[in-house]
């Protein structure tokens, strides 16, 4: 019995694949428009979690804890004076100073992030960050060595030049030498970025002596970092300490927000294409109604013609489902996601040439399904229904 | 044996475009035995075949067939037993398009569960009887009116119900083809089927495999030509 039925199931999967080839010119036209549509929603899912996944693992060079000053709401210099206020405090594992800017290149239109870091000699690497080398070719005398980003590379066309220079508030110039750049697949957080040492961030934004923006922290158990912050801004009035945490929801949101309104958007195109399946399935033409007349009077049942129906459904869905997610796929693999990462990343000046790696969710793969096939067969059943309950005397 | 007791059929009743198709039918057809309905145009031949082939059931009164009363059977359960019990060869031969000769024969198969091998072992039998075996890979459009028509013919076998109705079998057939097919009754007949035919093509109400010729005219036997 269960076998006979197995035998039903796949005599009419078989009967429904054929009509599916007899129809092939309104069925392909079908694929090709579903496919487009579960080939948008998914590379707008698929680009957002790659940068959501990029700016996870690069995430995990930021410090535990940044203390900034605010004066009148705004950010203000911190001074060494207020690293002692907390260097004492337990749980803090180490305790630098930093100075965090931006650097606006008039000449090339783009702006800088630069980074003063106390330890930074040009030559080590940081975590989570790699560093690719540049051969030391001996012409570092008196300039300040940093570490660039590849966007800067380009703004700043250093390709096979070492050295380059930036204007001090003052106007007179300031000369670095390039030790080594940030590797292409750090490029969400490193594309603009120039790390110096401390001194040569301060001499470069004209601050004064002992002048900082921020303060750096690493906690020694990863569990104690929001009450370490918590002390921290209780010891400095006015300071803005802010977490890793709080910076990876920044980042998440940013992405979050983005793909939310844009899959909102995308929902329209998917709405216009249920209600073209829907209609598509409603307008049975001469032919097809005698074919349903024919089926009912050669014995069929309504359920057999409305699985007829569902299979249909079923195969082009799953067809187009399967085309459009392996066009994403390979259009955030081998294309870098060209059609949405402006809108992801956002149109700055310096565009980060980020390569982006598909990542597999399970959660982005049931997203796209829900909200594309799961719609498509049920715009159809209704149709299928209705056109499975044509009369086997309608052919008499 | 088929009963048709008191039978009336109405369409689009109490509406403005109502009609009485069939007013007050009684008939008996005895197994094995080939009845030949004729009539005009509108007489209600083939409604009154659709309730013997069991698409549909009589407004009223009593539908009998193999001592089962169909009358106010559902739908569902009509057509099961029409998919045991009936094998309809229309008058258009309404065969689907873009199958070919085999794929149609075993349409009524499918729903049934059987296996591939298994359908078509059936149908070539009944394609080697029917002389169409050269053909059963060929679409339907490709092939001729006899061809087409025997193709129809054994997808009604292809159960192997022991009633079969015709509509028009002939209407769109030469008169050699017209006889072709009366052999295949005869040979049906032989079979032990019961054979229920409604045509007003001569050749067929006068062919000696008829048992019987009843006439219709606006909705009502008028009468038998034995």
């Amino acid at each position: 019995m269960a076998f006979s039925n197995l035998n039903r199931h796949r005599n009419i999967l078989d009967y429904a694949l054929g009509s599916l080839w007899r129809n092939r010119f309104k069925n392909i036209g079908v694929f090709l428009v579903f496919s487009l549509v579960i080939f948008i929603m998914a590379s707008f899912r698929l680009v957002t979690s790659s940068l959501d996944n990029a700016a996870e693992q690069l995430l995990t060079a930021v410090p535990d804890i940044t203390v900034q000053k605010m004066t009148a709401g705004r950010q203000d210099v911190l001074r060494y004076k207020d690293m002692a206020e907390i260097e004492e405090l337990f749980g803090i594992k180490e305790l630098k100073p930093r100075i965090w800017g931006y650097y606006f290149d008039e000449l090339n239109g783009a702006n800088y992030t630069v980074i003063g870091d106390p330890s930074f000699d040009g030559r080590q690497q940081m975590p989570g960050l790699p560093i690719v080398n540049q051969p030391d070719d001996g012409s570092r005398q008196g300039v300040s060595p940093v570490v660039i980003g590849q966007s800067v590379i380009y703004s700043k066309n250093l390709a096979g030049r070492h050295s380059f220079s930036l204007f001090r508030p003052d106007l007179s110039l300031k000369s670095f030498y390039v030790t080594g750049a940030f590797a292409e697949n750090t490029s969400l957080v490193t594309s603009d970025l120039i790390v110096m040492g401390i001194e040569a961030a301060a001499d470069l934004f004209g601050m004064g002596e002992g002048e900082l923006t921020d303060l750096v922290v690493s906690v020694g158990n990863p569990t104690e970092i929001d009450t370490i912050a918590k002390k921290i801004s209780e010891r400095i009035p006015g300071s803005r300490v802010i977490t890793k945490k709080q910076i990876q929801k920044t980042y998440r949101a940013a992405f979050g927000w983005r793909s939310g309104l844009g899959l909102i958007c995308l929902l329209g195109s998917v709405c216009a294409f249920i209600i073209l399946a829907w209609d598509k399935a409603s307008g049975l033409s001469e032919e097809q109604r005698r074919e349903v007349g024919i089926l009912k009077a050669v014995g069929w049942q309504t359920a057999d013609v409305m699985s007829v129906r569902f299979w249909e459904s079923v195969v082009i869905s799953m067809l187009s489902f399967t085309a459009g997610y392996t066009v994403a796929w390979a259009h955030v693999l081998w294309f870098d996601g060209f059609l949405f990462r402006p809108v992801l990343l956002g149109w700055s000046v310096l565009r980060p040439p980020l390569t982006l790696l598909p990542v597999f969710r399970l959660a982005d793969l049931i997203l796209i399904f829900s909200i594309s096939i799961l719609p498509y067969l049920a715009a159809t059943v209704m149709p299928a229904w209705r056109s499975a309950l044509i009369r086997p005397d309608s052919i008499v | 044996m088929i009963t048709l007791d008191s039978v009336d059929k109405w369409y689009n009743r109490a509406a403005a475009n109502e009609v009485h198709a069939l007013k007050d039918i009684s008939l008996q057809v005895s197994d094995n035995e080939v009845v030949c309905i004729q009539g005009p145009s509108g007489s209600g031949k083939s409604t009154l075949l659709s309730i013997l082939g069991c698409l549909f059931v009589p407004t009223s009164g009593q539908a009998i067939i193999n001592g089962k009363p169909l009358s106010r059977l559902p739908d569902r359960f009509l057509t099961l037993y029409r998919r045991e019990a009936i094998g309809f060869i229309f008058q258009r031969f309404h065969l689907v398009s873009g199958l070919s000769v085999m794929a149609n024969i075993t349409l009524p198969l499918l729903p049934l569960g059987m296996s591939v091998p298994e359908r078509q072992q059936r149908a070539e039998q009944l394609m080697k009887k029917l002389s169409i075996t050269h053909r059963k890979h060929f679409d339907i459009s490709n092939i001729s009116g006899g061809e087409l028509q025997r193709t129809a013919i054994a997808r009604a076998l292809i159960n192997d119900p022991p009633i079969i109705v015709a509509d028009e079998p002939t209407a769109h057939l030469d008169e050699q083809l017209s006889n072709e097919f009366m052999s295949i009754v005869g040979g049906l007949k032989a079979d032990g089927k019961t054979i229920v035919i409604a045509s007003h093509d001569p050749l067929v109400s006068d062919h000696k495999v008829v048992d019987r010729c009843l006439l219709m005219r606006d909705g009502r036997l008028e009468g038998a030509k034995e």
